[in-house]
């Protein structure tokens, strides 16, 4: 992975709080955007980057955060259809080059990756690991 | 024609209420029980109740049969993912938009999706000081590119009495239709404009404001 | 470029964390004030050739920082930092010789590229220059040592360059509502909007004076975009 990456995390759960604390402390810069003051507690102590209070469904709110001049964005919201809107937004409009959704009904996997999303589906993921899991101790 | 709508509220009675008076057939997706339950019970429609950016519950009422949905949630990231799933994952062959925060109306367009946003057109009537009683109707179709609104002839319009052919209309602007005590003339350079005549103009954003002032003659 | 350190002061660690990350990669050395009374005493006692300062902070804000420091350094440069949608007194801050403003958040590659053209524009020959950027650099350049009349001497000559781009009228605004004439400062700024309406510094101004009743108010300056760098 390049060094000195912009990138924006649209939710800052535990999942996009997780990411931003990561990614911060390998030297990228990061704005975390999340509507809820709250949220942004789950951010480490030493988290260098920047925040932003709003609903990123409001393409202003991202204009604020700078997505226009992101190298990545990634949306780790607990809605997948916001997720999925912002990602396609941050392409469409704002050029960013690489787009992430997190989306947990896995029917919709397949619509959002022929529409160009990338996206993590962590009920597939879990599914699988799982899977595996029983199946190895199945042959053991 | 089948059409599937997702919303509630009660612009969306409203919305069911006048596809079923022109005899197409309605689908309503609703989350909330209560008011599925009052939908049901006032109109003939079927309502499911559900979340219609799930591709089960969008199955379960047959999207892949539907001739158009309509999203007209509060939320225009569920707009965006019923339109979408409906259009790439089940080929209906018209799907539509509410968009309430304007600025994604052109972000939806970019993706294909026809969008519509109430706060833009509100705020565009109410800016281009029209006179509502005269003039009514004024979409937004084509991509927001163009404007088709209707205007009744005042006797004390400067237009009256002229042809179509002597009107100093801004350019990129059209007469379209002419509609006269019932009658629907398709104007020609040599027809001339009566008082009471109702004109369905073609106009881009633009011109709108010019082209309206220049036939009603109102300077407001 | 030049070798001089580059003093940070911000209240928040994240944000002085970002800022000296982000100039490393320039080569500039850093030193960072957690606020202005900290800020004074790393001044006295180091030479800087930049300060990039936060306006608000708890105890003494960053306009006091700013006269004090007029006070024994005039000739220092400043970027001030500034948060999303904050009514500063810009006013006071021209006056002081800021013009450069940067808003978070920001990308990295946005402060070192605003670090970078505050630092070079030393280079730019007066009496050399023709292009209409050199002399937008050149007024703020003058703006920085609090020299009005030259710099809008240099914006005249901007304009009379090229009359289409909205950055120096937005300038021209600014320098005239230093004077205190704001019917004449709405003037141009409407102009610069008349002529780009995606140009969001003179937007900003214009909602400024239009909207806001009150005293103050950031004056957005804007920053260029050099071309070849634009995203799209």
């Amino acid at each position: 992975m390049a060094s000195n990456l912009f990138i924006v995390i649209v939710g800052c759960g535990r999942l996009g709080a997780y990411l931003a604390n990561r990614l911060s402390r390998a030297g990228h810069g990061i704005v975390v955007v999340d509507y809820r003051m709250e949220a942004f507690d789950n951010l480490s102590s030493d988290y260098s980057g920047f925040r932003v209070e709003g609903d990123a469904a409001e393409l202003a709110v991202l204009k604020q955060a700078k997505v226009d001049k992101a190298d990545l964005l990634i949306a780790t919201t607990r809605d997948d259809n916001i997720n999925l809107m912002v990602a396609q937004a941050a392409k469409a409009e704002f050029g960013v080059p690489r787009v992430l959704a997190r989306v947990f009904e896995p029917r919709r996997e397949d619509v959002y990756r022929r529409l160009g999303v990338e996206t993590v589906c962590p009920t597939s993921v879990a599914a699988e690991l799982f899977l595996k899991s029983v199946c190895q101790e199945n042959e053991s | 024609m089948n059409v599937l709508i997702v919303g509630g509220g009660k612009a969306v009675y409203f919305l069911c209420r006048t596809f079923l008076a022109k005899g197409h057939q309605v689908t309503l997706i609703n989350r909330d029980p209560d008011e599925c339950v009052q939908m049901a019970r006032r109109l003939k429609l079927t309502v499911i109740r559900g979340d219609g950016s799930d591709p089960a519950i969008l199955e379960e009422v047959g999207v892949q049969a539907a001739d158009a949905v309509l999203a007209v949630t509060p939320n225009d990231q569920d707009n965006l993912a019923v339109c979408q799933l409906a259009t790439t994952q089940y080929g209906v062959p018209r799907a539509l938009a509410l968009v309430n925060d304007p600025d994604n109306e052109k972000v939806f367009r970019k993706l294909g999706v026809a969008a519509f946003s109430t706060a833009r057109t509100i705020a565009s009537l109410i800016e281009q000081r029209t006179d509502l009683d005269e003039i009514t109707n004024l979409i937004p179709v084509g991509e927001g590119k163009v404007n088709i609104t209707e205007v009744r002839l005042q006797p004390t319009a400067p237009v009256v009495g002229k042809t179509l052919r002597d009107l100093a209309l801004p350019a990129d602007s059209l007469i379209a239709v002419v509609l006269r005590q019932g009658e629907a003339l398709v104007p020609r350079g040599d027809t001339q404009l009566h008082a009471g005549d109702q004109l369905v103009l073609i106009t881009l954003p633009g011109n709108h404001g010019p082209v309206l002032r220049a036939i009603t003659g109102e300077n407001r | 470029m030049e070798a001089k350190p580059v003093l940070i002061v911000d209240d928040e660690k994240n944000i002085r964390l970002t800022l000296s990350q982000a100039l490393e990669a320039l080569d500039l050395e850093t030193d960072t004030a957690v606020n202005g009374e900290e800020a004074l005493v790393r001044l006295a006692k180091k030479s800087f050739g930049l300060v990039l300062l936060d306006l608000k902070m708890p105890g003494m804000d960053g306009m006091e920082v700013l006269r004090r420091l007029r006070q024994t350094r005039p000739d220092i440069k400043v970027i001030i930092i500034t948060a999303h949608g904050t009514i500063d007194s810009a006013v006071e801050a021209m006056k002081l010789g800021a013009v450069d403003f940067i808003q978070k958040p920001f990308a990295p590659k946005e402060i070192r590229e605003l670090v970078t053209k505050v630092l070079n524009r030393d280079e730019i020959a007066a009496d050399k220059a023709r292009h209409y950027d050199e002399h937008v650099e050149l007024a703020k350049k003058h703006i920085n040592r609090r020299e009005f009349d030259v710099a809008q001497e240099h914006v005249r000559q901007a304009l009379a360059v090229d009359s289409t781009k909205p950055e120096a009228f937005n300038l021209l605004g600014a320098l005239i509502e230093i004077r205190g004439d704001r019917l004449e400062a709405l003037k141009q700024y409407r102009a610069a909007l008349a002529l780009d309406p995606s140009y969001e510094p003179a937007a900003q101004n214009v909602q400024r004076l239009v909207v806001r009743q009150q005293e103050g108010g950031q004056i957005s300056f804007g920053k260029k975009q050099r071309p070849g760098e634009e995203r799209r």
